[in-house]
């Protein structure tokens, strides 16, 4: 793949607070088209990473480079092509609709205004209405409509449809993959729930601890790994591949393997995994540098 | 970008706006009488020219018709910071307390870009406020001021350059505390109690020293009555006197114990004060800085003040550069 087909590449990528680091060693590299999902408990350093990716941090190492720009040099033309919507969809709350839309128009190089006014037109989202009396999911897709109206070539949404209850969540996620059906844009997203993600997503980040544990395209990553179920045993794990997880229960062991060749000794069956459960082994993985070389890091 | 900064801080310019029109008539109307006191102008009556019976009179209905506003105008020591920190506490803690830099700083505009057509929009609003104000209010105080002279902190504090500089050091003060709390209203209290402190320390303290004072010192003149001892004839009306007592025939200052001792003896040998400080030899001194000093001493502060202001903002700048916010 040539460096334009990749959305987002990270080398190296840290970023330390006063607390402590909240990003360490960040390595990606994420195709352009699609929609990838970036999963992780709370405070996994989501967020962190998102703000690093659209330029409101700067990382304190290691470089982020967006669309083939280095995305710290903050130019309008790197500015317009990425569009944000950050955790809890901020809007001028004072502002009408009507006004979040001229804000959108004053401040971008490009900006559809039409298509942002047919979208919430469609939704039946008032322009002379206050933003902040409107409800939780109504301002997300405003939001969301300001963040598409910019018709950018990154989206990136840090936890969208977090606080918003189900019918609005599917709503949003319809209007979302609409726009994503419609082309050109890759979408970037952060969730802290995983269920869902198979149906929507293309390629998968999964961040614990600030860590990258896993990356890669979902129907791969699927496809590599299995559950091994078998008479319970501790020893010889290493025989079946690269062994994620070995769950024992009381008569039988359950691996998550990876690259894993299929059970020779007798009674072992293989199991496709499904993807959350895939995304929870990674996550219980023991934190600290043993997880930046586990299987599935491009490091 | 000038449609978002009117649309985001519309209010509060016009609230600001709004008081300084209701002071600002108010002070003209009643300035027109008070200068109609004065027909020749209320320059010609002011210093030794004041002596004049004219003048006298008009002083007199001056006091007794507007003194009570001259009092007023203390709460005016206010206006600069009420004018900066309210334009200057919302500029970065509004959008960090509700999220919206997110919004701002990722749209096309960027954020060095959108930081400097703030600052300059509010600091010249600011400027502007507190210009006009600060403008008509000098002219109210002309009356006042060929009475008292400029260099009183109820006079200096209130006219000339200085009101605007508060003002800006009250904007860079607000603006870096929002920048750091990351609150809007803490960061305007955290701007008010500052100012106030800064200011009182500096004008107590620094504004004295700007220049070496002078020193007038005379002998006590045998007549008048005991009233006039000790009222600093020995300066101008006009001059800052910031430090006035008695000293002996050699230069000496006196403390005040020594001076409590020849006020018991004058009362024992039951003679006029006067007349028994004379006969010693006693002399009056005034430290003093006099009152065409007061475009320096102006020039001065106002510069400290926007040099910090400077420096504050310098901090606001490098926090959002380095992306720290």
């Amino acid at each position: 793949m040539t460096a334009a087909g990749f959305a987002l590449r990270t080398d190296g990528v840290g970023k330390r607070y006063r607390k402590g680091w909240a990003l360490r060693d960040c390595t990606l590299a994420l195709p352009a088209g699609g929609v990838i999902a970036l999963v992780g408990p709370n405070g996994a350093g989501k967020t962190t990473l998102l703000r690093l990716i659209v330029g409101l941090l700067a990382p304190s190492t290691g470089t982020v480079e967006v669309l083939g720009h280095d995305v710290t040099a903050s130019t309008p033309q790197t500015l317009s092509r990425i569009g944000f919507l950050a955790q809890d969809h901020p809007l001028y709350k004072r502002f009408t609709v009507a006004e979040m839309l001229r804000f959108g128009r004053a401040c971008n190089l490009r900006f559809d205004q039409e298509l942002a006014e047919h979208r919430l037109a469609r939704l039946g989202i008032p322009l002379d209405r206050r933003a902040g009396t409107l409800s939780g999911g109504q301002q997300a897709q405003v939001a969301l409509a300001l963040a598409l109206a910019k018709r950018p070539d990154l989206l990136v949404l840090d936890e969208p449809v977090a606080s918003l209850d189900p019918l609005a969540r599917h709503e949003f996620l319809q209007v979302l993959m609409g726009a994503v059906a419609e082309g050109g844009v890759t979408v970037l997203f952060s969730s802290h729930v995983v269920h869902e993600l198979e149906r929507v997503c293309d390629h998968l980040v999964v961040l614990n601890r600030g860590r990258v544990t896993l990356t890669g395209d979902i129907d791969t990553l699927l496809a590599e790994h299995r559950l091994l179920v078998g008479p319970r045993t501790a020893t010889d794990l290493d025989r079946a591949g690269t062994v994620v997880e070995a769950v024992h229960s009381d008569r039988h062991t359950t691996l998550l393997v990876r690259d894993g060749a299929l059970p020779a000794a007798p009674g072992w069956q293989a199991r496709p995994v499904a993807l959350e459960d895939l995304v929870l082994a990674y996550l219980r993985r023991p934190p600290g540098p043993g997880a930046a070389v586990a299987p599935g890091v491009k490091a | 970008m000038t449609w978002l900064i009117w649309r985001q801080h519309r209010t509060e310019v016009c609230a600001l706006g709004l008081l300084v029109g209701l002071f600002g008539a108010a002070l003209l109307a009643l300035g027109t009488q008070a200068h109609e006191l004065f027909p020749g102008g209320p320059a010609r009556c002011a210093g030794e020219a004041g002596i004049s019976d004219a003048c006298t009179a008009s002083f007199r209905r001056l006091d007794e018709g507007y003194g009570y506003v001259e009092n007023l105008l203390a709460a005016f020591y206010l206006v600069p910071v009420v004018i900066g920190a309210f334009l200057g506490a919302p500029l970065l803690a509004r959008e960090l307390e509700d999220g919206t830099w997110q919004l701002a700083w990722t749209q096309a505009v960027p954020r060095m870009r959108w930081l400097a057509a703030k600052l300059a929009a509010l600091a010249g609003v600011t400027v502007v406020l507190t210009g006009v104000f600060t403008a008509v209010l000098t002219w109210f105080r002309q009356p006042f001021d060929a009475w008292e002279g400029r260099f009183q902190y109820d006079a200096f504090d209130l006219e000339g350059l200085v009101p605007v500089a508060y003002a800006l050091f009250a904007f860079g003060l607000a603006t870096a505390a929002g920048a750091i709390l990351r609150r809007g209203l803490p960061a305007f209290g955290v701007a008010f109690g500052a100012f106030l402190a800064a200011r009182m320390s500096v004008a107590l303290l620094a504004r004295p020293a700007y220049a070496t004072p002078l020193t007038a010192m005379e002998p006590v003149p045998a007549g008048g009555s005991q009233a006039q001892a000790g009222r600093r004839p020995v300066t101008g009306f006009a001059d800052w006197t910031i430090e006035h007592g008695y000293a002996d025939a050699t230069g000496r200052r006196l403390t005040s114990a020594e001076f409590a001792e020849l006020e018991a003896a004058a009362d024992r040998a039951g003679t006029n004060l006067n007349q028994f400080l004379h006969a010693r030899g006693i002399q009056q001194f005034g430290v003093y800085h006099p009152a065409d000093r007061f475009w320096t001493f102006q020039l001065i502060e106002a510069a400290v003040f926007v040099a910090v202001a400077a420096i504050l903002i310098a901090v606001v700048v490098l926090r959002v550069r380095r992306r720290m916010i």
